[in-house]
């Protein structure tokens, strides 16, 4: 049978679509693997500041965005500075702004209606093994992006929720030197953002901002003030290309 | 149990987030920005991201910037799982032996 026929026939476009998304749900499993670890450490974490074991698969189900979680979880106070919080989500998700952009000339022969539902499953992960899958096949799978995204949601909510639960059972998991991943994360994204020394100009900026801040004024205001010196530094630095 | 206050940070958190994956879709969908509000928007993750670990790098205790500094070059070089068992476990036995 030609794909030309398999393609005119209504009935079959739903097989094609399972076995695309059975395709990603396969492709994330070594991606899920890595997301264990940071999940267990992540629901102990926020055990540890007080959240429920069923208010953080709330959270990182809901929200999905796992930098802005462990953000959340280091600022957490109770009750929570919400103001603070949503905030620094913002900011630090801000970068799906540009990976929607870059999404978007591969998604323009679809309807919004489908596209918006299935970005809510967009992240770093879900997002780059979607691009990688459509520059190799030159075009883009909609069911491999929503299987890799929905593996990787149900993964990452399901362990946050475990860690939660057993991380009262392990202890101060500080001790054993478990607070060391949120840094550890964070750099080796950093690390993948890395476009030479010019660009990162404004990261010293807030590294500098951050430090200065964070030993003479008391309370987060370190996270602001710092953000905002690397983002107006980034304007100002900005050169014409 | 659920707590009010932390509920309402989670229904905002969720909120501003998934904005952010349709924005960047519904409004830069084939336009190009400005060289500043580009140079800005590439920048600001990486800025958040250092504001948020910056009291790592000002810690007091010797144990927890050896360990840093030892997590940083890992993550130099190494993918995400290495780097972060690394750090955890530079971390953890510094911290035994230094205090």
């Amino acid at each position: 049978m030609s794909s030309i026929e398999l393609d005119t026939l209504g009935e079959v476009a739903k097989p094609v679509g399972v076995s695309e998304f059975l395709r990603g749900l396969a492709a994330a499993v070594p991606v899920q693997i890595g997301f264990v670890p940071f999940a267990l450490v992540l629901g102990a974490q926020a055990a540890q500041k007080g959240l429920s074991p069923a208010e953080v698969p709330l959270m990182t189900g809901l929200n999905f965005g796992g930098g802005s979680e462990f953000a959340a979880i280091d600022l957490w106070t109770s009750p929570p500075h919400i103001a603070l919080i949503v905030a620094i989500t913002f900011l630090i998700n801000s970068r799906h702004l540009l990976m929607g952009a870059a999404l978007a000339p591969f998604l323009s022969a679809m309807p919004k209606r489908k596209v918006l539902p299935a970005l809510f499953f967009m992240c770093d992960e879900s997002w780059a093994m979607g691009l990688a899958d459509a520059r190799a096949r030159s075009s883009f799978s909609m069911a491999y992006f929503l299987g890799a995204g929905i593996a990787l949601w149900a993964c990452w909510m399901v362990f946050t929720a475990v860690g939660a639960a057993i991380g009262p059972m392990i202890g101060d998991v500080e001790a054993y030197g478990f607070d060391m991943a949120f840094p550890a994360v964070f750099l080796v994204l950093l690390r993948g953002m890395w476009t030479g020394l010019r660009a990162a100009r404004p990261w010293l900026v807030s590294l500098v901002t951050a430090a200065l801040v964070y030993l003479f004024v008391p309370g987060a205001w370190y996270v602001a003030a710092s953000a905002l010196s690397g983002l107006v530094s980034s304007y100002l630095l900005a050169k014409q290309p | 149990m659920i707590d009010a206050s932390t509920l309402l940070t989670i229904l905002l958190m969720a909120s501003v987030t998934y904005s952010t994956r349709a924005l960047g879709y519904l409004a830069l969908r084939g336009r190009t920005l400005g060289y500043r509000a580009t140079a800005v928007m590439e920048a600001a993750p990486g800025c958040v991201l250092i504001s948020v670990i910056a009291p790592d790098f000002a810690s007091d205790k010797p144990a927890s910037l050896i360990a840093l500094a030892v997590t940083l070059v890992a993550a130099t070089r190494l993918s995400l799982l290495p780097t972060v068992l690394i750090g955890i476990a530079a971390a953890g036995v510094l911290r035994h032996f230094l205090g």
